[in-house]
């Protein structure tokens, strides 16, 4: 086939033009700019001083920033294992043959679908209501009167809840990765193994989950990288500002920068150079993980 | 191929039809080139009663000078984050309003200095200074609050943070004075108990207002409040009146809400709106309005300034003080700008905001509607300024962790002991 | 004819619990969605004291939601957002995808492993500059920059995408036009473009989902009246809410947003899904 050059220069250059003014030049420029302190975004680097690694030393030495990578690191976590757990059993089920699969995923992936600015609200204000809510309704219904009376948006509970909230969305997602990737698998190796007397969880752990591997691997991958910009859910949870149990990176890093509702009468305490050394911090965070991820998990080229 | 043909010829029908709005800002310029444009940043939302009495204002003004126009974004409590980065990246705004301490001590490097403007007479001012016909406290508040003792604030809607009752709660618990200090405000929530209602309540989004009242009654200094919130030693919280300060909080838990935890602004305002909850214990003056539909303007609203705390320092103080509108110092008709701010904080439309929002008038010589009638009184009796939250936002990496804590104190889940014990521990 | 007793017996003694489960979270959705549209129709004083729809349906919270708040001209924006931008991916990312699924050429591997590094970079590491950029050219608060960062962060994620479908379209088509004397470029759009239409039409489908939600750049660079998209603008209301305490409406307001997503995902669900099982196995 002819390689016309033109063409591709011509076909080429837009995205990568793109990409470097967009991906290349910021990260650079962010990297560089969490080594000096800067006040306003907007400053030019005329304005900027340079501070070192004194950023880094203030952030981690911030209670709330300290704070806010607890917080994510539970999301990332117990978050993870809990919608892994549940989207692989929802998954295992769909695909054992039950009638309706299709409504069934299509009902399961629709709150991943609606903004999460109203999955939220709904959330907030209908399910964790201690008032007039569900949980409350049902408890009462139950008879469990400790349960009722559960304040589930007190600050020592409200992280719990935004979880918990938060993977109900998310759960979709993944059972469709999962379904995708388990109906890979021939089905002969389980008619094999069912002849061989093996029972559902034998299955599961010597057929399942060694051929789910890379999906598995990759599902990882997607949700460090989704957990880590958490930040609709936490905007929503915090009436004015971050509270302590609602703070994640991103949102430390947008009060920083940006500003608060209730605002100190120090105009130093906004620093767009500690927002970038932020970032920094968050991709670092990031590479790592997919580091441990790609190391642990190796991926076996598999021939079906 | 005709189906993708046509397909094609749609999406580029589409794209060229859609490609006029492409080029268009935010904000639409002035229809006729010679208008003076005048772009305002307001801090109301579109649906709240003064952004609709503003707006009414504002037409009336562009009718009586045409070569005004206004445009108008409706931006919402949001313009505490947007207003500054959009000034810094050179957005035309040429006028916006917040709270007169946040426009001046945080925004006043933007601002026109308003002193000449307010030495001069306007239309609604019926031949005197501008200066001589608003609350003159809120002046002297605006100037002390800027560097330099000028003015950078026009200031409108009053308020006046204090504790709502419902009245006729009161009544039928046989409550004829309101409390003035800690141990009558304990006495009073008994007695609203007693008869069956539930006693007080409060919002996450005020949570830091009873902590930081209490602290200034305790100190009678609001900057001993800055010290104890930046200190990391310890030291500062190890004092007894913090620690009673404390006891006090945990001894009205019993009284509170059992939603109070749990409470995200504004559920706390909806109890107390619903019959309820008798007490509101800290808010601004703007309460009524804001729950007015769920009361209707029948409700009997009562106030009274938080009470004194148990060996209060003073009694004094109280926190206070207005919205604002400022001009932006690069504006290109600050003239106009005014003349605009004067019609719309005096005269007839000072009335209609008064009216339409159950605020307090900026013209002394009006009464305060009937909502927040008894807030007339202490406004005027109010000597020393407090700012917002008390001082306890002054380190707002302690502010979160000290409001979380406090939550759970007046909840009644920890004791006195073991909220100054977290705290000490979390601040660490 | 035991092995098949207990194969039964364990289809019908596994499934039950299966379908238990199923059903309940399908119902827990729909509880929530039901709850929500009762909540819209009620009066915010009925919600709190759990005596909803007493006074009976009160359908005025519709019209105060749509008109009082703006809500036609957050749609109009998402909608301008989602398909501008949406045309725009496509015009940039095909091309480079088919490209880098057709030719091998020093550098082909790097490029292809930059895009896909990129999508584990978080929006916050890119954000500052991004506002600066916006700022010293005054293009903050316009139409035209929020369309072109749309397009430009979801272009590595589209030709990572279109990659694979590229690469199994055969060569004989592209040598076959240039027997009849096609030139490259034409051959592409004319005849490869379309023939990739079930891979670009997914991933279009795919970028106007995460267009039409997205919240974080749509908060920072389009966050004024005349500019909010639905997600940021249901966001305002919510907070304007707060202001008047009208929970009815704002739960109108959560509704007359869900609704277009639900209607659009209910005749869309099984393309969407593709996309998003097709892209993600790839990973």
């Amino acid at each position: 086939m002819k390689r016309d050059k033109t063409m591709m220069i011509t076909f080429v250059t837009p995205a990568l033009i793109t990409f470097a003014l967009v991906f290349i030049y910021p990260t650079i420029r962010t990297i560089f700019m969490s080594f000096f302190y800067v006040q306003a975004v907007t400053d030019s680097l005329g304005k900027w001083n340079f501070v070192g690694i004194d950023n880094y030393i203030k952030l981690f030495s911030s209670q709330m920033f300290v704070q806010s990578l607890k917080n994510i690191f539970n999301i990332w976590f117990w978050g993870g294992i809990g919608v892994f757990a549940v989207a692989l059993l929802l998954s295992i089920i769909l695909t054992s043959g039950v009638k309706g699969k299709g409504f069934f995923r299509a009902a399961i992936y629709l709150p991943n679908v609606i903004s999460a600015v109203a999955m939220a609200t709904m959330w907030i204000h209908f399910v964790f209501s201690s008032k007039y809510g569900l949980l409350h309704n049902v408890f009462d219904f139950l008879g469990w009167e400790n349960m009722a009376a559960v304040q589930w948006t007190s600050p020592t509970n409200q992280f719990a809840s935004m979880t918990v909230a938060y993977c109900f969305g998310m759960v979709g997602y993944y059972v469709l990765i999962f379904m995708a990737g388990i109906e890979k698998i021939p089905r002969d190796f389980y008619e094999a193994a069912k002849l061989e007397g093996a029972h559902i969880f034998q299955q599961f752990r010597h057929i399942t989950m060694p051929l789910m591997r890379a999906v598995m691997r990759s599902s990882i991958v997607m949700w460090s990288v989704s957990s880590i910009v958490f930040f609709i859910w936490s905007m929503m949870f915090s009436t004015l500002d971050p509270q302590v149990g609602t703070v994640t990176p991103m949102v430390y890093m947008y009060a920083l920068v940006f500003g608060r509702s209730i605002v100190p009468s120090d105009p130093t305490l906004l620093n767009a150079g500690a927002g970038a050394a932020v970032g920094v911090i968050m991709t670092l965070i990031v590479l790592v993980v997919f580091g441990i991820v790609n190391v642990t998990i190796r991926d076996k080229k598999i021939q079906y | 191929m005709k189906v993708k043909r046509q397909f094609f010829l749609f999406t580029a029908v589409l794209l060229m039809l859609s490609v006029l709005p492409v080029f268009s800002t935010g904000q639409q310029g002035a229809d006729d080139v010679d208008a003076k444009n005048l772009v305002y940043w307001s801090m109301w939302n579109e649906t709240e009663t003064q952004a609709m009495v503003l707006k009414d204002a504002i037409k009336e003004f562009e009718n009586e000078n045409p070569g005004v126009k206004v445009d108008i974004q409706w931006n919402g409590r949001e313009i505490r984050k947007t207003l500054q980065p959009a000034l810094d990246a050179g957005t035309q705004i040429d006028m916006w309003d917040e709270g007169v301490e946040l426009l001046t001590r945080s925004w006043q490097d933007y601002a026109v200095n308003l002193d000449p403007y307010f030495e001069k007479s306007y239309p609604s001012t019926n031949g005197k200074a501008f200066k001589e016909t608003i609350i003159g406290s809120l002046q002297d508040l605006a100037s002390d609050l800027s560097t330099d003792g000028s003015i950078y604030a026009v200031p409108y809607q009053p308020f006046v943070v204090v504790s709502f009752y419902n009245r006729d709660h009161f009544d039928k618990a046989g409550i004829t004075k309101t409390p003035e200090t800690w141990a009558e405000f304990l006495e009073t929530c008994d007695k609203l108990q007693a008869a069956g209602f539930t006693p007080v309540t409060i919002d996450d989004a005020y949570m830091d207002l009873p902590l930081g009242m209490h602290l200034n009654r305790v100190y009678g200094d609001s900057n001993k409040v800055v010290e104890l919130v930046k200190d990391r030693s310890g030291k500062l919280w190890d004092d007894p009146k913090v620690l009673q300060a404390a006891k006090d909080f945990e001894a009205l838990a019993p009284y509170m809400s059992p939603q109070t935890e749990g409470n995200k602004w504004p559920a706390g305002q909806q109890e107390v709106a619903t019959d309820q909850v008798s007490i509101y214990i800290t808010n601004g003056t703007w309460l009524p309005n804001e729950v007015m539909g769920t009361t209707g303007p029948d409700f009997r609203w009562g106030q009274f300034p938080y009470p004194a705390a148990t060996n209060s320092a003073s009694v004094t103080g109280g926190i206070y003080g207005a919205q604002g509108f400022s001009i932006n110092n690069k504006c290109a008709y600050p003239d106009e700008a005014f003349a605009l701010i004067a019609h719309l904080t005096t005269g007839k439309w000072d009335k209609e905001l008064s009216a339409k929002t159950y605020g307090a008038p900026m013209d002394t010589s009006m009464p305060w509607p009937v909502q927040i009638e008894e807030c007339e009184s202490v406004f005027a009796s109010l000597d020393t300024y407090i700012p917002w939250s008390g001082g306890l936002a002054e380190d707002s990496d302690a502010f979160p962790i000290i409001v979380a804590e406090f939550t759970s104190l007046i909840s009644g889940k920890i004791t006195a002991e073991q909220f100054i014990g977290n705290v000490k521990a979390k601040l660490k | 004819m035991n092995i098949l007793k207990n194969r039964f017996n364990k289809q019908t003694i596994t499934r039950l619990p299966g379908y238990t489960v199923l059903n309940l979270w399908v119902i827990f959705t729909a509880v929530l969605v039901t709850w929500i549209i009762l909540a819209s129709l009620s009066t915010t004083r009925e919600i709190f004291t759990s005596t909803m729809l007493q006074t009976g349906f009160h359908f005025e919270n519709y019209p105060k939601a749509l008109f009082a708040h703006n809500i036609a001209s957050y749609f109009l924006n998402s909608v301008i957002y989602t398909f501008l931008s949406g045309i725009g991916i496509i015009l940039i990312a095909a091309p480079c995808a088919y490209i880098l699924a057709r030719f091998s050429f020093k550098g082909n591997k790097f490029i292809q492993n930059l895009f896909v590094g990129s999508l584990g970079i978080p929006q916050i590491m890119i954000i500052l500059p991004l506002f600066f950029m916006a700022s010293t050219f005054s293009l903050t608060n316009s139409r035209f920059l929020i369309i072109i960062l749309y397009i430009c962060l979801n272009i590595p994620f589209t030709v990572f995408f279109l990659l694979s479908f590229f690469a199994t379209i055969p060569g004989s088509f592209e040598e076959a036009a240039a027997i009849d004397g096609c030139s490259p470029m034409r051959t592409f759009w004319i005849i490869i473009f379309p023939l990739a239409q079930p891979g670009i039409i997914t991933v279009a489908i795919f970028n106007f989902i995460v267009i039409w939600n997205e919240f974080f750049i749509a908060l920072i660079f389009a966050n004024t009246s005349d500019l909010r998209p639905l997600s940021v603008g249901l966001y305002s209301m919510i907070q304007s809410m707060r202001y008047i305490g009208d929970w009815a409406g704002m739960f109108a307001a959560v509704i007359v947003v869900f609704v277009p997503t639900f209607i659009i995902y209910i005749f869309l669900s099984k393309k969407i899904i593709a996309g998003v099982t097709g892209g993600a196995l790839k990973g």
